[in-house]
């Protein structure tokens, strides 16, 4: 219905990322270049908070838009671009994700000969500015917020992630995800219900 | 619906995803009932929190990630990103390869004059230093700067050689805005492949948005122009255009299309001071796809003061 009211409206949605996709179909590598810039931040934000170190994140990065460059030409315009991309994204980090948990969860705290460093050190975050009440946000809540994470199964990890961090609807997470927005609701509940278990008492 | 219902539909809540009859049912549950109101209050505590989680990739992974990427592409990202100068360097070098083995099969000394061309080419290509025209009024001063490209190299039997060759002499214009040689050049500018100039060009012309050519250009580069730095120029150059209707189109336009979140909300701030009923549809399909709150927030405020309902029915 809302397609429909923009269409009526005689408008397009995205005809810049269109003309990119279309030209880089067409073998126009800066066109396939500029396609690149205009995601992948938030594919690599996606990557880095979901897989929880650089490096893996770099592989999903390189992974993921690796398949994009293949199988560019097989993309027909029936969904927009951000749900396509978002489907090979989230299938290369499920995976991650899912071999992850069978070798068990990875820390990232590493030991260092200075002592246990984590490596999400080096990400950026809102709280790396020397605010001692951050820094000891950091240390006690981010464990439990991160071992509440790892103890969600991979789906769940992926729902609550392009939900309350990409801001995506429901629908459309259930598109990126190949099911129905029932069954994402659904997965999204189950996600924030066991992190109300893990960190009910302190928030 | 017992307390266990409705605290499952809290979550959803939360992220806007009810339908309205549930929110509506919730929301009434809620001012009866402390011990769900608690439940909501805990569940924004955990939202809040993990919010300060989230981390933003650095800009040195995401430009490792860009260099990987084009790496594994195309095998060697650096040769596709050297700078213009040294691209035109690696030409004039493979040009002069090119003459040489050319000269090399007629003798050494038309080898030699080849190599000097070249060398002027050289010279000539990375050129002197610009020359500033005179800040005066209007004026078209051809400065001393000329870009030279050779296209073609045939020596003959006789000895000679003919290089064809095009040059492209840099002219400078000097002038006030209210010139319209200056204007038409600056809308020249703003369809420039280089953003820099585009951002020049777009800022320079917002003050004169009122002319309809200039304001033309700055709707198109609102809704077409890939660099959301000209994007926000030209939105600034329209601020005081938007009770034009051709204008709250293009910003209608900016507001459906744009993936920038900076340019969706200034949009929406501006569309909501200047709204009218034709917007009403536009207002309900974004409360039904956007993204970002504020911008929903935005056209829920709009609707609800043109009381027209919040979502498609």
């Amino acid at each position: 219905m809302a397609q429909e009211a923009i269409e009526a409206a005689g408008l397009r949605l995205s005809p810049q990322i269109d003309s990119l996709i279309r030209a880089a179909q067409g073998g126009d590598e800066d066109a396939f270049e500029q396609l690149v810039r205009a995601h992948d931040q938030s594919v690599l934000r996606l990557a880095v908070n979901l897989l929880g170190s650089p490096e893996d994140a770099r592989d999903a990065y390189q992974e993921a838009f690796l398949r994009v460059y293949r199988n560019l030409h097989t993309f027909r315009f029936d969904c927009s671009f951000h749900t396509w991309l978002y489907r090979i994204v989230t299938n290369v980090c499920l995976d991650q994700l899912r071999r992850r948990k069978v070798r068990k969860e990875e820390s990232t705290v590493v030991e260092t000969s200075d002592g246990p460093v984590d490596r999400m050190d080096s990400v950026e975050t809102e709280s790396a500015h020397a605010d001692p009440e951050r820094k000891l946000w950091n240390r006690q809540l981010k464990e439990r917020i991160e071992g509440a994470l790892a103890g969600l199964s991979a789906r769940e990890r992926m729902v609550f992630e392009l939900r309350h961090y990409e801001g995506l609807r429901l629908r459309n997470i259930g598109e990126i995800l190949g099911t129905s927005e029932e069954a994402a609701k659904n997965c999204l509940f189950r996600a924030t219900q066991k992190m109300r278990t893990v960190l009910g008492d302190c928030v | 619906m017992s307390c266990d219902g409705f605290e499952k539909l809290i979550p959803l809540y939360y992220y806007g995803e009810l339908p309205p009859e549930d929110e509506d049912g919730l929301l009434k549950h809620l001012y009866g009932c402390a011990g769900c109101a608690r439940e909501l209050e805990r569940y924004q505590a955990l939202a809040r929190a993990m919010d300060r989680r989230v981390a933003e990739p650095p800009a040195p992974l995401l430009e490792e990630c860009r260099a990987g990427l084009m790496d594994a592409i195309h095998g060697g990202a650096a040769a596709r990103r050297e700078p213009v100068a040294r691209s035109l360097r690696a030409r004039l070098l493979e040009i002069m390869r090119t003459a040489i083995g050319s000269f090399g099969r007629l003798g050494q000394p038309v080898g030699a004059v080849g190599l000097l061309a070249a060398g002027f080419f050289v010279a000539r290509v990375m050129g002197p230093a610009p020359v500033l025209a005179p800040s005066t009024t209007a004026s078209d001063n051809p400065t001393s700067q000329v870009y030279t490209t050779v296209r073609s190299v045939q020596p003959d039997a006789s000895g000679a050689v003919t290089i064809g060759y095009e040059e492209t002499r840099r002219r400078e214009l000097t002038g006030r805005m209210e010139d319209p040689a200056v204007q038409n050049l600056l809308l020249a500018g703003v369809n420039d492949e280089n953003p820099a100039v585009r951002v020049e060009s777009v800022d320079l012309l917002k003050a004169h948005a009122n002319s309809g050519e200039i304001r033309a250009a700055l709707m198109n580069a609102l809704t077409h122009d890939g660099n959301p730095g000209v994007r926000l120029k030209a939105l600034e150059g329209l601020k005081p255009q938007a009770s034009q209707p051709d204008v709250r189109q293009a910003l209608l336009r900016a507001l459906m299309a744009d993936d920038n979140p900076a340019v969706r909300t200034q949009v929406v701030d501006l569309l909501v001071s200047h709204r009218d009923n034709s917007m009403v549809g536009a207002f309900q399909s974004l409360m039904q796809n956007e993204n970002d709150e504020y911008v929903r927030r935005q056209c829920e405020r709009a609707l609800k003061d043109m009381n027209a309902s919040i979502g498609v029915f």
